[in-house]
């Protein structure tokens, strides 16, 4: 079939979808509705494996298959079209996103079967798939911009879909607010970048990027990738702008799998890979991400290990994991940073799912401290979500060890990275394994802590399917990415991965040929660590579950400093929020009310009266009216004759 | 000749006084039958400058239809002579008057400085020899400037069915919509008005 | 010139001027009558006065266009009269007067 035309059904169909809920949106019925988003995030990726295949069947270096529709702006010189391309980089995506959201459609037809909104649900769900389409394929960073806009719209949408609990309200306004400060940044980017290029078109800035370092703090690459990162912190919950996610936890746990875990917080990552021969020529910008990125992972993952919501808990993971592929692309292995997205995505998905399998089960319940033991309950739900687990946690050979080994690796090796940053990322590692565990532990193991009123049950069918083929995935997905090192002991496994993005990935400059005995070592060390400490904590939760509240209260300041998230929200409260609330209070009472509305009530009553003046001639009177026509006709007249 | 010119001033005459007679009359039925007499005399207007199938269509509907309208009107409301026959106010009343006098000032000041403006223009552009010749007189331009007989009735019938065919179906029209208008507006009660 | 021709000596003018002055009485009229029926008689006038000036340009510029204009006034004068007295009857039935200075409802 023709490339437009699929390429106009990957894009419609979610967009068909949600126009036909959101008209019917008050419709209550779960499985109509779910059944028509299903079927067109289907479509969506049935058309996105035919692309994808028929990129496959093309020659390596000349993947690409570019769609322009129309133009959408002129300006000058400055032209955009709404255009989009498949190349290696985005094919990943466009799989990942409707694969990975039909699984998630599927989950929420039983999730949401009770909702009386659900059809409002399905519609904005679909809403965000297309929107996500977009951000991912366009082929200009405005249309980017349009995507990336409409997925922080979507994802306020959902996040506050259950509006009516304030909380909930606050929570999708904090992730739209935090994310207008990413996007601000974002713009600013685009500016440096059109003012330094004079296109906004991907393809031919990453043409144009040149090849030498840009060793300057203040040169324009430089200025416009760090503005562009600024925003990728914001989209893709970083430090500082992080604050949103865990908050945004309060939508619907479908919507933290797909919005929250899978697609829309990758989407920094995505874009700094999309855009990864400007980046490699910045070392200044990518030292930061990598810093950032590195930060990120250990800082959240602490807060993670004290948190008693289950959900929170995933959301700080996903956090920190997304500080794992920032510190990847931070050090120029973009292929590394790509492969976690792609782990992550199942494994991540997977295990939101399964969290909301639990919560289901266990009638809205979040606390993991009313839990335990659910492990004779639900059997599919355990079952998948270990699987989950052991890809986390980095356990040859599931998923999450390839890619994230690699990260820890390129982090050393890279001229880029440093030592430093392996260690944080070891450590991360270590901390990843063990709030995973205790997660575990408390959910699925040890005594139960349920209470007598609640019955967990296992999930209906419809959902569990998603479960197991997520957790397939977790457990296969890492395959098509095994490093070199350990497919050539094996051998002569290939990289799939690498071969598959190695054109459209720019080289790190100065990479030297890999020690192999090094590799193995830290290879051995983080999965050590990660063993070990995935064992103490089962150990404190399973065996002895005294120990951790003993070790907490003997540090107590540090743990309550941990548990109330370094008090960041505070801080944030108190320096920014606060004072901007109170001098936008101070200037309404005073510049508003005395300026600005003294003015328009001026304005107004100049009208008014004015009114009333001209209001005198229209006395109703036909013949008055008559003689002013008269009047007018003898002026006209005597200007004719007199002139 | 000289027929043609006492003819004009006796016709103009009566045209301006019954037009007059109209507005001065109080009692509304004497005011139409000064209408009538006006529509008359318009009518001889039109005979005196050759136009002879406009003033029998001036007096069939004019002087035949639509008075009949308006006295059959004026019957049905039965209306006795008024005592508040003009507009009241002063100043509205002497400003009206005045725009009305200047009016006419103004217009027949343009008309007595174009001095025979148009017609000279027409000649200009007909390339008539006699453009010298006095254009004012009812004989000069009658002799000399014999394009078109203007008062031949089959001309006119030849001109309106072709040149003016358009306009002539779109009067068809549009007496179709009055009449169904006229009905419509006269059956119903009191328009926006009205109390259910 | 002008002056001694005057009174022998008739032309457009003389026609021009009278249809101005019928225009203007009919104007009057207008202006100042409160009947509404004889409002309606003084835009008869007016109408008629134009098409004396019609007439009078068609005969000396010897174009039969004026008097086929006169043709189409005439007829939308007499479509115009008869609304008019539909809406005076209308008028009529519902207020019991024709008296103009009632009839004010578009006062601002």
């Amino acid at each position: 079939m023709d490339h437009s035309l699929l390429m106009a059904i990957l894009l419609l169909s979610p967009l068909v979808g949600f126009l036909i809920n959101g008209i019917r949106y008050k419709n209550p019925t779960a499985n109509l509705s779910g059944g028509i988003a299903t079927a067109a995030v289907a479509i969506s990726f049935i058309s996105s494996l035919i692309l994808v295949a028929d990129l496959i069947g093309m020659p390596a270096e000349a993947r690409k298959i570019h769609v322009s529709f129309f133009q959408w702006m002129a300006v000058d010189s400055f032209k955009i079209n709404a255009a989009f391309y498949i190349d290696q980089i985005s094919a990943i995506m466009i799989l990942v996103i409707t694969g990975v959201g039909s699984l998630i459609h599927l989950f929420s037809i039983g999730y949401m079967h009770h909702d009386k909104g659900v059809t409002k649900y399905f519609a904005y769900l679909n809403l965000f798939v297309f929107n996500m389409l977009i951000l991912v394929l366009g082929d200009s960073l405005l249309t980017m911009f349009v995507g990336w806009e409409g997925v922080g719209l979507c994802s306020y949408l959902l996040i506050g879909f259950w509006f009516s609990d304030k909380e909930k309200a606050a929570a999708g306004m904090k992730a739209f607010i935090t994310n207008r400060v990413g996007d601000a940044a974002f713009l600013l980017g685009m500016f440096v970048l059109f003012a330094t290029f004079g296109t906004l078109n991907i393809q031919e800035m990453n043409a144009l990027a040149p090849t030498t370092a840009e060793a300057s703090w203040l040169g324009a690459i430089t200025l416009g990738t760090l503005f562009l990162f600024i925003g990728a912190t914001g989209k893709s919950a970083q430090i500082p702008l992080y604050v949103w996610l865990p908050d945004a936890m309060a939508g619907p746990t479908p919507v933290s799998a797909l919005i929250h875990a899978a697609t829309m917080v990758t989407a920094g990552v995505y874009m700094i890979v999309r855009l990864n021969p400007l980046f490699i020529v910045a070392p200044n910008t990518m030292m930061v991400i990598a810093i950032i990125g590195a930060l990120t992972a250990v800082f959240a993952a602490s807060i993670g290990i004290t948190q008693w919501d289950i959900k929170k808990v995933l959301a700080y993971s996903t956090v920190s994991q997304l500080g794992y592929m920032f510190l990847a692309v931070g050090v120029g292995a973009f292929g590394a940073g790509m492969f976690h997205l792609m782990t992550h995505a199942f494994f991540k998905a997977l295990m939101f799912l399964g969290s909301g399998s639990v919560i289901h089960a266990m009638h809205e319940e979040q606390d993991i401290r009313k839990m335990g033991g659910l492990k004779k309950y639900m059997p599919i739900t355990h079952m998948t979500f270990f699987f989950g687990w052991v890809a986390i946690i980095g356990i040859p050979p599931f998923a999450g060890f390839f890619s994230k080994d690699e990260i820890l690796w390129m982090s050393f090796h890279s001229p880029l990275g440093s030592p430093a940053l392996w260690v944080l990322g070891a450590i991360g590692a270590a901390m990843t394994a063990f709030y995973m565990t205790r997660l575990m532990c408390l959910t699925f193991w040890g005594k139960s802590r349920v209470p007598k009123s609640v019955h967990p049950h296992e999930s209906p069918t419809l959902m569990t399917i998603p479960l197991i083929v997520l957790g397939i995935l977790s457990v296969v997905g890492g395959w098509v990415g095994i490093p070199e090192v350990i497919g050539h002991s094996l051998g002569d496994i290939p990289n799939l991965l690498e071969h598959w993005l190695h054109p459209v990935i720019k080289p790190i400059p100065n990479l030297t040929e890999a020690e192999h005995s090094m590799e193995w070592m830290l290879m051995g060390v983080s999965v050590s660590l990660a063993t070990i400490s995935a064992f103490i904590a089962y150990h404190f939760y399973v065996k002895s579950p005294e120990t951790p509240e003993k070790i907490a209260n003997s540090i107590k300041p540090l743990y309550n400093l941990i548990s109330k998230k370094y008090l960041v929200d505070e801080l944030y409260f108190g320096t920014i929020i606060n004072p901007l609330i109170n001098g936008s209070k101070r200037l309404w009472m005073f510049i508003d009310v005395n300026f600005i509305d003294k003015i328009t009530y001026v304005i107004s009553d100049l009208v008014r009266g004015g009114g009333g003046v001209v209001r005198a001639l229209q006395t109703g009177n036909l013949q008055q009216y008559a003689m002013l026509i008269g009047i007018g006709i003898v002026i006209a007249l005597s200007i004719i004759i007199m002139r | 000749m000289i027929t043609d010119v006492l003819m004009f001033w006796f016709l103009a005459l009566v045209v301006l006084g019954s037009g007059l007679a109209v507005i001065l009359f109080t009692n509304p039925v004497y005011s139409a039958l000064s209408l009538v007499m006006a529509m008359v005399g318009v009518a001889a207007v039109f005979v005196t400058l050759g136009a002879y199938f406009i003033a029998g269509v001036q007096l069939i509907v004019y002087a035949g239809a639509v008075m009949v309208l308006f006295v059959m009107v004026l019957m049905l409301f039965d209306l006795k002579r008024e005592t508040h026959s003009f507009a009241a106010g002063k100043i509205s009343g002497a400003l009206k008057l005045i725009s009305v006098g200047l009016f006419a000032g103004l217009v027949v000041g343009g008309i007595v400085m174009s001095q025979g403006y148009f017609v000279k223009e027409n000649e200009k552009s007909l390339g008539a020899a006699s453009a010298t010749q006095s254009v004012n007189t009812v004989a000069g331009s009658q002799t000399n400037l014999n394009v078109v007989n203007t008062d031949n009735t089959k001309v006119l019938g030849t001109v309106l069915f072709s040149k003016h065919v358009f306009g002539f179906e779109a009067l068809g029209v549009l007496l179709t919509v009055i009449a169904v208008g006229t009905v419509a507006l006269a059956r119903s009660k009191g328009g926006t008005h009205a109390k259910h | 010139m002008q002056s001694t021709n005057f009174l022998t000596e008739v032309g457009l003018n003389h026609y021009l001027i009278l249809s101005a002055l019928l225009f203007v009485t009919g104007m009057t009229g207008v202006l100042l009558k409160r009947n509404i029926i004889v409002m309606l008689m003084s835009i008869e006038l007016m109408l008629n006065a134009v098409n004396i000036s019609f007439v009078a340009f068609s005969k000396y510029l010897n174009n039969v266009d004026g008097q086929i204009m006169v043709f189409f006034v005439m007829t939308i004068a007499a479509a115009e009269a008869a609304v008019g007295l539909a809406i005076a009857v209308t008028i009529f039935k519902r207020f019991k007067e024709i008296n103009i200075k009632f009839f004010e409802h578009l006062r601002g």
